[in-house]
């Protein structure tokens, strides 16, 4: 690609003794900062904000862009835990209530998700439907915490009045309610409030090398004296090839699947940090194919959802094993056919909807050796690097994104505690993430700013509160109301928003932040309007424009690929087409 | 003897238009909108030796082969060998110091500021008005392509393109406009005539109005050429003897050859059949390749000179080995009807188009072949045509309305 050099991790190399000792001069002044975090996930950003609101001054490192694993390919869902109710009840009700503290903090970012369990007869279904049932009644209890509705026990008749969709034998079926989310949005407000708290964050940035400031600089590493911070972190930007030194007191690792590979860059012990990498995929669907999401089972008796999700519907999820590249993870077709067919036991039309792409993540779950995929602990944990000889060093490892918030505050309450005698009280569930103020009426704005309800609606779902001051921009320009990508929609004024307030780099970036070229058309529509719109705002040439537009929807189409049905043959032929003679590839 | 045409694409049209002017008697069989329709306008260039012939076709459908510079609503200017007569080669109008005017116009999908400066230097964004009344905002490009055929229509688009360059107080070389210039024909010569400076088309996204005028074109020379139309899908080919019936949706077609130019995957002659999409919960009943031809008959699919191979696999070949960008050599650019270099399959059965197996998918590849499959077919008809041939209905399932003599003039079969 024009823009972003493609290049492969930082080998895992063998773990040299100790961490080195920096050399050259130290940066100093604005360079110093009292947390330096590495990875731009949810855990990255959320630790980020979590100690920028505590007055602590932060720095975060990023080397794709923020969300780009895990956290921005999630199921997009703030769950209450239902699985561990059984188990570990504690947990579900720290899920339910933390489900609360994110509607409170991002209300415009969470839609309800109201699932739908059908139960198959068989010849104990009559016994596990009660169960299942008595299961749920047990679930309701915390549900007033998340703001979420009882569960509903259906008969058969109720299950196909509210799902015509799911056909076969059934004693009845259950409902529960749940909360989307947008997971790349919810890492973008992480970041953006702890920039606006006195944080900086790099994106499209790798760490180099993370090593000691020499002893002679301010005090012995390993004291928590606060003058000169006791490492220095070296990191490179992709994009323009700089350089960037600063010195920090704690370094935090929050790079989720590639923690082993942070950790090695820092000279310390792979094994230590050692996350059993799970891929998982999802398969979208044009449009809302469900009402609610329809819990089904996979051929191996795993649990997988069809579910509606923002204006599309999502299938997910796999979970197995990944040794790839973790900066390049697809979708499989085998894993997309593994998937249908678990939906279709329960939803067969699932396979005359139309598949417009797929988007793959790899879990950062806790290290096992033996247990299969699922059983794996989605829980967290902090490791503390003290004992490999590096005191203020943590690894954030594991952890979901429902419960994010939760895995950053115990962590910035042991940062702040130990290493800043800092007694501010975590505020991440109080203060509202930025555009979740007020919440404007969506409609009303719409019109007064002349634009359809749906882009008026989709821009207020995205940018909350922010969105009246995005429009502000196009009382001065109108060409900005133009729409850019007709299937989200997205206006001119909030591609270029993404550009210049949000971190976004090139047409992935917005893609991510604002969910362009995303629908089905795959970019065809929007990706080469959108280059031009990020190279003009960052002052590059057309051709890079057009550069990254190919890119993006050279990229789209191969996630497109591996889900494709004959329908989609048909655009696949007709989009490489228009490709070869709008911009210049082909064969 | 009739020749039959299965598709009215550019392959098609070129298969008809060459038979029919080797002397055959053509029927076309039109299955309605196909990728031709959606055509941008672009010739793409491909290897083929244009000949005289070749160029004047090309230009009876109303479009100019030779090296020309497009401009697309992005702003890209992409290189080409050859457009439809409406889109503005820059190729034409950059010789001198280029001052190229881009209309503004209040339409989704136009975007004259964003062309100047993706285009770079050399472009202005121009006001002028083009819109002449509230609906025209909102309406598809070929409706608004429409109401320019109006000689009156036009001159009042002129009218207020001068406006706005007198307005600009710059002189423009050319002026680039939104995809507008007329459905039944280019308007782009006429228009240019009255503003007094070349003008013509941005290249836009497919479904645009090139496809259509290029259709508008076709059956201007079918009417000419005594080419008759039957509306409907060829189901199937069938060799009777050593000739063939064509079924067309209940009813049949009686041709002494025939030439199938049903499209590719976009136009629908070529149909992907992933195994799953059969049945839900069963096992696909066999293994078979992806890949069928909507038309039925003695068509064999195959790529790189050999036929489809039956799949290790059940559930057919996974997508990532035949799709762009994942395969490295990706079946589906390739897969198609096996045939001899011009287009036969067997004796008075031709292929055409983005149905042929092998072959670029390039307008220019289409017409070219179509051309010579219509000849190739007619050649073989023309052999068909003896004398006790000559005097009733061909065959029992012959339509009177499709089989009928050989045209009087003629000549005896050849050797």
């Amino acid at each position: 690609m024009g823009i972003v050099p493609d290049e492969p991790a930082p080998s895992l190399r063998p773990a040299p003794a100790a961490m080195p000792v920096a050399e050259g001069p130290l940066p100093a002044g604005a360079d110093e900062y009292d947390v330096a975090i590495v990875g731009g996930g949810v855990n990255g950003t959320g630790v980020a904000r979590d100690l920028a609101l505590r007055g602590l001054k932060v720095v975060l490192f990023e080397r794709n862009d923020l969300a780009f694993g895990a956290s921005g390919n999630s199921s997009g869902m703030i769950h209450g835990g239902v699985r561990y109710l059984s188990s570990a009840p504690h947990v579900t009700e720290q899920s339910c209530r933390d489900s609360g503290y994110i509607q409170h903090i991002a209300p415009h970012l969470l839609f309800r998700m109201p699932f739908l369990m059908p139960v198959k007869s068989s010849r104990q279904a009559r016994v596990m439907f009660e169960l299942i049932d008595a299961y749920f009644r047990a679930y309701d209890d915390y549900q007033p915490l998340k703001h979420g509705k009882p569960h509903c026990r259906l008969d058969p008749s109720g299950l196909a009045r509210l799902e015509p969709g799911i056909v076969g034998s059934f004693v009845g079926g259950i409902t529960f309610d749940e909360w989307g989310i947008d997971g790349a949005r919810l890492c973008v407000l992480n970041a953006l409030d702890a920039q606006l708290h006195g944080g900086r964050v790099h994106v499209h940035t790798t760490v180099e090398s993370i090593a000691r400031a020499p002893a002679n600089g301010g005090g012995d590493a390993g004291t928590s004296d606060r003058s000169g911070g006791r490492y220095v972190v070296e990191a490179r930007d992709r994009t323009t090839q700089e350089k960037i030194r600063v010195r920090a007191h704690v370094v935090v690792n929050a790079t989720g699947a590639w923690s082993p590979v942070t950790a090695s860059v820092g000279g310390l012990p792979q094994a230590r940090v050692r996350v059993r990498p799970g891929k998982g995929i999802h398969v979208v669907l044009d449009r809302r194919v469900v009402n609610y999401g329809v819990v089904s089972e996979t051929i191996d008796g795993r649990q997988i959802f069809v579910y509606p999700w923002q204006n599309v519907s999502v299938v997910g999820t796999t979970d197995d094993d990944y040794y790839g590249d973790l900066d390049d993870v697809r979708a499989t077709s085998e894993e997309v056919r593994y998937l249908v067919q678990g939906v279709a036991r329960v939803f067969p039309s699932i396979r005359a909807a139309r598949a417009i792409g797929t988007y793959a993540g790899v879990r950062p779950t806790l290290y096992a050796y033996g247990p299969n995929e699922d059983a794996l602990s989605r829980e967290h944990e902090v490791v503390d690097h003290t004992q490999d000889g590096a005191p203020g060093v943590y690894s954030m490892i594991g952890g979901k994104l429902a419960s994010y918030r939760i895995f950053a505050q115990e962590l910035s309450d042991l940062v702040a505690t130990r290493e800043f005698d800092a007694s501010t009280p975590c505020a991440t569930h109080r203060l509202p993430l930025p555009g979740g103020e007020r919440v404007p009426d969506a409609l009303a704005l719409a019109e007064n700013h002349g634009l359809t309800p749906v882009a008026g609606r989709r821009l207020v779902y995205r940018h909350g509160s922010i969105a009246p001051r995005i429009l502000e921009r196009t009382a001065r320009r109108p060409s900005e109301k133009d729409v850019v990508c007709p299937c989200e929609p997205v206006i001119e004024a909030e591609v270029r928003h993404a550009v210049r307030e949000e971190l976004a780099r090139d047409v992935h970036d917005v893609a991510r932040r604002t969910r362009l070229g995303l629908g089905a058309c795959g970019g065809m529509r929007c990706a080469a309007r959108c280059g031009q719109i990020v190279a003009e705002e960052r002052g590059l040439t057309p051709a890079d424009g057009h550069a990254m537009a190919r890119h993006f929807v050279e990229r789209q189409a191969a996630a497109r690929v591996v889900a494709m049905g004959p329908a989609q043959a048909r655009q696949e032929a007709l989009a490489l087409a228009h490709l070869r003679a709008s911009l210049g590839v082909g064969r | 003897m009739t020749v039959v045409v299965v598709g009215a694409g550019v392959a098609g049209t070129a298969a008809a238009l060459g038979a029919a002017r080797a002397g055959a008697r053509v029927t076309v069989v039109d299955g309605g909108s196909g990728a031709s329709t959606l055509w941008t306008g672009k010739v793409d260039y491909v290897p083929i030796e244009v000949t005289p012939e070749l160029g004047a076709l090309a230009s009876e459908l109303g479009v100019v082969l030779g090296r020309s510079i497009l401009v697309t609503t992005n702003g890209y200017p992409p290189a080409a060998f050859g457009h439809e007569a409406s889109l503005l080669d820059l190729h034409a109008v950059l010789a001198k110091k280029p001052a190229i005017g881009v209309v503004r116009c209040p339409r989704p999908g136009w975007n004259a500021d964003g062309i100047e400066r993706s285009a770079g230097e050399g472009f202005f964004a121009l006001d002028a008005t083009v819109l002449r009344h509230a609906d025209e905002r909102l309406m598809a490009d070929a409706e608004l392509a429409e109401r320019h055929d109006d000689d009156a229509r036009l001159g009042w688009l002129a009218e207020r393109l001068r406006e706005g360059i007198a307005r600009s107080g710059i002189t423009p070389t050319g002026l680039l406009l939104p995809p507008l210039l007329g459905l039944r024909q280019s308007r782009a010569a006429d228009l240019a005539k009255l503003v007094g400076v070349p003008c013509g088309e941005a290249m836009g996204l497919p479904g645009g109005p090139c496809g259509l005028r290029v259709e508008a074109a076709r059956d201007r020379s079918f009417a000419a050429a005594g080419v008759s139309v039957v509306r409907g899908r060829a189901r199937g080919v069938v060799r009777e003897g050593t000739r063939w019936r064509v079924d067309v949706d209940g009813e049949t077609l009686a041709a002494a050859a025939v030439v199938v130019a049903a499209g590719g995957l976009v136009g629908g002659g070529l149909a992907y059949q992933p195994s799953e999409a059969m049945e839900a919960a069963a096992l696909p009943t066999e293994p078979r390749p992806p890949f069928a031809c909507s038309v039925g008959g003695p068509l064999p699919l195959g790529a790189h000179g050999e036929p489809l191979d039956v799949p290790g696999s059940l559930f057919g070949v996974p997508p990532e080995q035949l799709a762009w960008p994942l395969a490295r050599d990706p079946l589906m650019e390739r897969v198609g009807v096996l045939a001899a270099e011009d287009g036969r399959v067997e004796k008075g059965l031709y292929v055409a188009g983005e149905l042929v197996a092998d072959r670029p998918r390039t307008w220019l590849h289409a017409l070219s072949s179509g051309m010579r499959a219509g000849a190739a077919a007619a050649r073989d008809a023309e052999g068909l045509t003896s004398p006790a041939e000559s005097t009733g209905p061909t065959g029992p399932t012959g339509s009177p309305g499709s089989a009928r003599l050989a045209p009087a003039g003629a000549p005896a079969s050849r050797p």
